[in-house]
C-alpha cells in the first residue's frame, strides 16, 4: 500500500485525471495478454518525458517498484507488476513526432500503435517492416522493449534492426539520449541496443527513432503442399540457401489446417504440411523470377503441389488462411499458449518432429505453425485452464520444447521476450557468466531494483 | 463453496474463452478515447473472470466499466476468440440490476419509461403529426422512435416530407417507446408498451413498418415482445432499406461520406443499401478510414450519451476528424441518434454538414444544395 503523501505527489506530477487506484484499473493492469498476474498499488498515465523523470525520482527516493506498460499485448509477463507498486502506462504518449523519408527515419513516442505508424508511413511509400502478429494493437514502445518480431523476419529482421536511437528515463530519473538518427555509427557502447529487449528492467523509453524502409512495390505469393514435414523443412532450408530471400515463409501443420477448415470456409487441401511463401520486387518480373525459383525448389523437394496466387483475391485467400491461425485455434479450448522458440533454420524440421513426439506423449492438441524463414517455431497449445492435470501436461511439454531448442543451438524466445514466464530458463540458455554480466548491468543502473523487478531472472 | 452468479451458467465458458490478447483495444471507441484498459472488452472480461473466481462480487465498483459501453460490437467483430461481448454485458447488467446495482442514469431511464411513452418524459406530441395521417389505415406505418420524435424532430419532419413527395401511402401512430434499450442496460422490455405498440401498428392494416431508428428496427425484429408484428404479417424495414429501391433524379457535386450506425451495420448487417442510395445521388462519395464492419462508433449508443456525456462527445469528435480527413463536405448517416451526437460534437470551425440520407435527398430535390 502506498502512503497518501506519495499518491498525492504522483497526482501532482501527472494531474489527478492521470492517476488511478480504482479496483477496476488495478485488475486490468494485473495482467498482460497471457494472463500472468500481479496487482499494482496504483497506475499513472504519463504524457511527457518530464513526468516520467519526476516519477522515477520519486520512486527511487521511496524505493517503489515501477512497471512500465504500453498496450499490454505481450505474452511473457513483462508488463505484469509482480512486485506491486506503480504501473506506468505510456499509451497516452502516442504522438508520431516526425517522419523524414529523406533521412529514412521516423521519431515516435512509445504509445504509438504499430498499425497507426504504418498508416502514417504508407503515403510516403515507407514502412517499418517488422509486422508483429499483434500489430493491430501493440505499441512501438512495447515492440522495442521486447524486441518484437513477426512474419517478415527472414528478410527484414526484428525491431532491433530498426532502432537507431532512444530517449530513456533511467531508474534514478535522469534522462538519457542514446544512438543517432544516422544510418550508421561506430561511436561508443551501443546503449540503444542495450535497451532494446530489456523489457523495462533498465529504464523507461519515452522516444524512439526508427529506421524505415521502402514499401515493397510488387509481391508474388504461393502455397506449397507437402506430404511430410521433413520434405517441407528441407524445402525451407534449400530455399533459404538458394540466394532468394522470401519476405514470408510460413509453415502450417496438419492439425492447424484441419482447424482452419473447421473454423472457416477456406477449404484448404488437408495435407500434412503447407508452406506459404511470398517474394518481393521493385517490379512484377523481379518478384515472379524469385518465386519461380522457390517453386522449383519446392517441387524438387517433394511438394505434391504448389498453388500460385494469380489474382489479388487469391492472394487474399492465402493470407486469410494464415491469419486465421490464431482465431481458429483460440476457439478450440478456453486457453491457448503460444511459444516462440527459435532454432537454426536447418534444425526446424527436426524440432517439429521431436516436438510432435512430445505432443503425443502428453496427449495435447497443438497447432503447429512457424516463421520458417528465420527458424521461429510457434506451436499453439490449446488446453483447459481449469484442469490442473492438463495444465501440468502443458507445462511439461513446454519445458521439453525449451530444452530441445537450447540443445539445438537455439533460443527460448525469438520475438516474445522472457518476462516472468521464461525467466527460469535464462541461465540454461545464456550460462552463468552471461547472467552475471546482465545482473551487473542491472545493478549498476538500478541499484534498488525498482525498475520492473521480477523479470528475466535478473535479481539473482 | 461460492454461490455462482446466474450469468456464469450461460456465459461462463465464453468469458473464459477471452484469451486477453488485447485486439479489442485497437477498435474499442472508449479505449481509443480514454486509453484506459479497464474500459475495453478485455478489461471487462478480466473483471468478470475475477468475479467467477470469487475474488470480487458484482458490486458498485464495476458499474464504471460494465455500464460504460456503447454496445457498438467492434470488439466482437474483431475478437479472435469469438467472445460475444454485448450479449455477455446485457446478461451481467441484468443480474446487477436485479441485485440492486446499476448506473443511476439507467435506473432513471427505467423509471421515466414507467410513467411516460418516451425516454425523455416529454408530454407534448411531436409537431410533425399535424396535418398527417395518424392511426389511420395505410400500406405503411412510419415509426420515428424517441430520438426522431423528440430530439431530431426536424430530421423526421423532412423524412416525412420526402415520403409525402414520393406519394407513399403511410400513416403515423401515437408512438410508445419500443423500450429495447432497457434490455441493454439491465432492465426488460416493457411488455405493456410492446402490446400497445403492436396493437396500434396492426390497427392500421399496414403490411410494412418503416422505422427511422435502427435500434427500434432491431427491437421489433429480435425481441419476443414484438412477435405480434410478424404474426400479423407486418414486415419491418429500416428507412434506408426502403429508400434503396427508389430512384431520385438528383445529384450533388459535394463530397459525401457515410457513417455506418452500429445498430444498422454491425448489428443488422445493413451496409450496402444506404450506399446504393447515396451512390446514385453523390458521385463524389468517399469512405472514411473506418467503414462497414470496421466503422467507428459515434459514441451515442448503450446509454453512454446520458451516462458519460463527455466520453460520448469525445468519441463523436474522433469520428468527425475522420470525415474531415477525407475532405467530406457532408456526413450522411441513417440513424437519428448518430446525427444527434455527431451534430452536438461538431466544432464551430468544422464546416461539415451532418444529416440523414432522406433529409439530404429532400434538400437536393428542393434545390437547397448544388445539384
Amino acid at each position: 500500500m502506498l502512503e497518501e503523501r506519495i499518491k498525492q505527489e504522483l497526482k501532482d506530477i501527472v494531474g489527478p485525471e492521470n492517476f488511478t487506484e480504482a479496483r477496476i484499473d488495478m485488475v486490468s493492469y494485473a495482467y498482460d495478454a497471457m494472463g500472468a498476474k500481479g496487482r499494482p498499488d496504483c497506475a499513472v498515465w504519463v504524457t511527457s518525458t518530464d513526468q516520467v523523470s519526476a516519477i522515477m525520482q520519486l520512486a527511487t527516493r521511496e524505493k517503489i517498484p515501477v512497471t512500465p506498460r504500453a498496450a499490454g499485448t505481450g505474452i511473457a509477463g513483462m508488463a505484469v507488476p509482480t512486485h506491486g507498486g506503480i504501473v506506468m502506462d505510456v499509451m497516452r504518449m502516442n504522438r508520431i513526432l516526425e517522419i523524414n523519408v529523406e533521412d529514412r527515419v521516423c521519431v515516435v513516442e512509445p504509445g504509438v500503435v504499430y498499425v497507426d505508424l504504418q498508416k502514417a508511413l504508407a503515403p510516403h511509400g515507407f514502412t517499418l517492416p517488422t509486422e508483429p502478429g499483434s500489430s493491430v494493437a501493440s505499441a512501438i514502445g512495447g515492440n522495442v522493449a521486447t524486441n518484437a518480431g513477426g512474419l517478415k523476419g527472414a528478410k527484414y529482421g526484428t525491431t532491433k534492426d530498426y532502432v537507431l536511437g532512444l530517449v530513456v528515463v533511467l531508474p534514478d530519473g535522469r534522462v538519457m539520449k542514446t544512438g543517432t538518427r544516422t544510418m550508421k555509427t561506430s561511436s561508443g557502447y551501443n546503449l540503444t541496443q542495450l535497451f532494446v529487449g530489456s523489457e523495462g528492467t533498465l529504464g523507461i523509453i519515452t522516444e524512439i527513432t526508427l529506421k524505415v524502409v521502402p514499401l515493397a512495390r510488387r509481391t508474388a505469393t504461393a502455397l506449397g503442399l507437402f506430404d511430410s514435414l521433413e520434405d517441407a523443412g528441407r524445402a525451407v532450408t534449400r530455399t533459404m540457401s538458394s540466394g532468394v530471400v522470401p519476405s514470408v515463409m510460413e509453415v502450417m501443420g496438419r492439425y492447424l489446417i484441419q482447424a482452419i477448415n473447421e473454423g472457416t470456409d477456406l477449404q484448404l487441401p488437408e495435407v500434412n504440411t503447407m508452406l506459404l511463401v511470398e517474394t518481393e520486387g521493385y517490379t512484377r518480373a523481379e518478384a515472379d523470377a524469385q518465386m519461380e525459383r522457390v517453386v522449383e525448389i519446392f517441387k524438387d523437394n517433394g511438394a505434391s503441389d504448389v498453388k500460385r496466387a494469380e489474382t489479388e483475391a487469391e492472394r487474399a485467400d492465402l493470407w486469410a488462411a494464415r491469419k486465421s491461425t490464431y482465431p481458429v485455434t483460440a476457439r478450440l479450448n478456453n486457453s491457448i499458449l503460444v511459444e516462440d522458440v527459435t532454432v537454426p533454420m536447418s534444425k526446424l524440421a527436426e524440432l517439429f518432429r521431436e516436438f510432435e513426439k512430445v505432443v503425443a506423449q502428453y496427449d495435447l492438441k497443438v497447432a503447429m505453425c512457424a516463421h520458417a524463414g528465420d527458424g521461429n517455431f510457434h506451436p499453439l497449445i490449446t488446453f483447459d485452464s481449469r484442469d490442473p492435470e492438463m495444465v501440468e501436461r502443458v507445462e511439461k511439454a513446454n519445458d521439453a520444447l525449451f530444452r530441445m531448442a537450447i540443445a539445438m543451438g537455439g533460443t527460448i524466445t525469438g520475438e516474445h521476450g522472457i518476462g516472468t514466464m521464461k525467466a527460469k530458463y535464462m541461465t540454461m540458455e545464456h550460462g552463468e557468466i552471461a547472467m552475471d554480466v546482465m545482473r551487473t548491468i542491472k545493478r549498476a543502473l538500478d541499484p534498488h531494483n525498482i525498475m520492473n523487478p521480477g523479470k528475466m531472472d535478473l535479481n539473482g | 463453496m461460492r454461490q455462482a452468479y446466474e450469468f456464469e451458467k450461460t456465459y461462463g465458458e465464453l468469458i473464459l474463452r477471452c484469451s486477453v490478447c488485447g485486439f479489442c483495444q485497437a477498435v474499442c471507441p472508449i479505449y481509443g478515447l480514454t486509453r484506459r484498459p479497464a474500459l475495453n472488452a478485455r478489461g471487462k472480461m478480466l473483471l468478470l473472470q475475477e468475479v467467477m473466481r470469487g475474488e470480487m462480487g458484482l458490486d458498485q465498483d464495476l458499474v464504471e466499466t460494465l455500464f460504460q459501453c456503447t454496445g457498438c460490437a467492434s470488439c466482437e467483430v474483431n475478437c479472435p476468440s469469438g467472445v460475444k461481448v454485448t450479449e455477455i454485458l446485457r446478461e451481467v447488467r441484468r443480474e446487477m440490476v436485479n441485485t440492486g446495482t446499476c448506473h443511476p442514469v439507467f435506473t432513471g431511464m427505467n423509471e421515466i419509461l414507467a410513467g411516460s411513452n418516451n425516454i425523455y418524459g416529454e408530454t407534448d406530441p411531436p409537431e410533425y403529426l399535424e396535418g398527417r395521417k395518424v392511426n389511420e389505415k395505410a400500406a405503411y406505418v412510419y415509426f420515428a422512435g424517441c430520438v426522431g420524435a423528440y430530439r431530431e424532430e426536424e430530421h423526421t419532419e423532412v423524412t416525412l416530407k420526402l415520403l409525402d413527395r414520393m406519394g407513399v401511402d403511410y400513416t403515423l401512430i401515437d408512438e410508445v417507446c419500443c423500450t429495447g434499450v432497457l434490455e441493454d442496460v439491465g432492465y426488460a422490455v416493457h411488455g405493456s408498451k410492446a402490446e400497445t405498440l403492436v396493437e396500434r401498428v396492426r390497427a392500421t392494416g399496414a403490411e410494412t413498418l418503416i422505422t427511422g431508428c435502427p435500434y427500434c428496427m432491431r427491437t421489433f425484429t429480435s425481441r419476443n415482445a414484438y412477435i405480434g408484428l410478424s404474426e400479423a404479417g407486418v414486415r419491418v424495414v429500416h428507412i434506408s432499406q426502403f429508400l434503396s429501391t427508389m430512384t431520385f433524379d438528383v445529384q450533388t457535386d459535394l463530397v459525401v461520406t457515410y457513417h455506418d450506425p452500429c445498430d444498422l451495420g454491425r448489428h443488422a448487417g445493413i451496409y450496402e443499401e444506404p450506399r446504393r442510395t447515396i451512390g446514385r445521388i453523390a458521385p463524389r462519395f468517399v469512405e472514411m478510414e473506418h467503414h462497414h464492419a470496421q466503422s467507428l462508433c459515434c459514441g451515442a449508443g448503450g446509454g453512454v450519451r446520458a451516462s458519460h456525456p463527455a466520453h460520448s462527445i469525445g468519441m463523436a469528435r474522433r469520428r468527425l476528424e475522420e470525415a474531415e480527413a477525407v475532405g467530406a463536405d457532408v456526413v450522411l448517416t441513417d440513424c437519428n441518434s448518430c446525427v444527434h451526437n455527431l451534430s452536438n460534437a461538431k466544432l464551430r470551425r468544422q464546416k461539415l454538414r451532418i444529416t440523414t440520407v432522406p433529409a439530404f435527398i429532400l434538400s437536393l430535390l428542393e434545390g437547397e444544395e448544388r445539384a
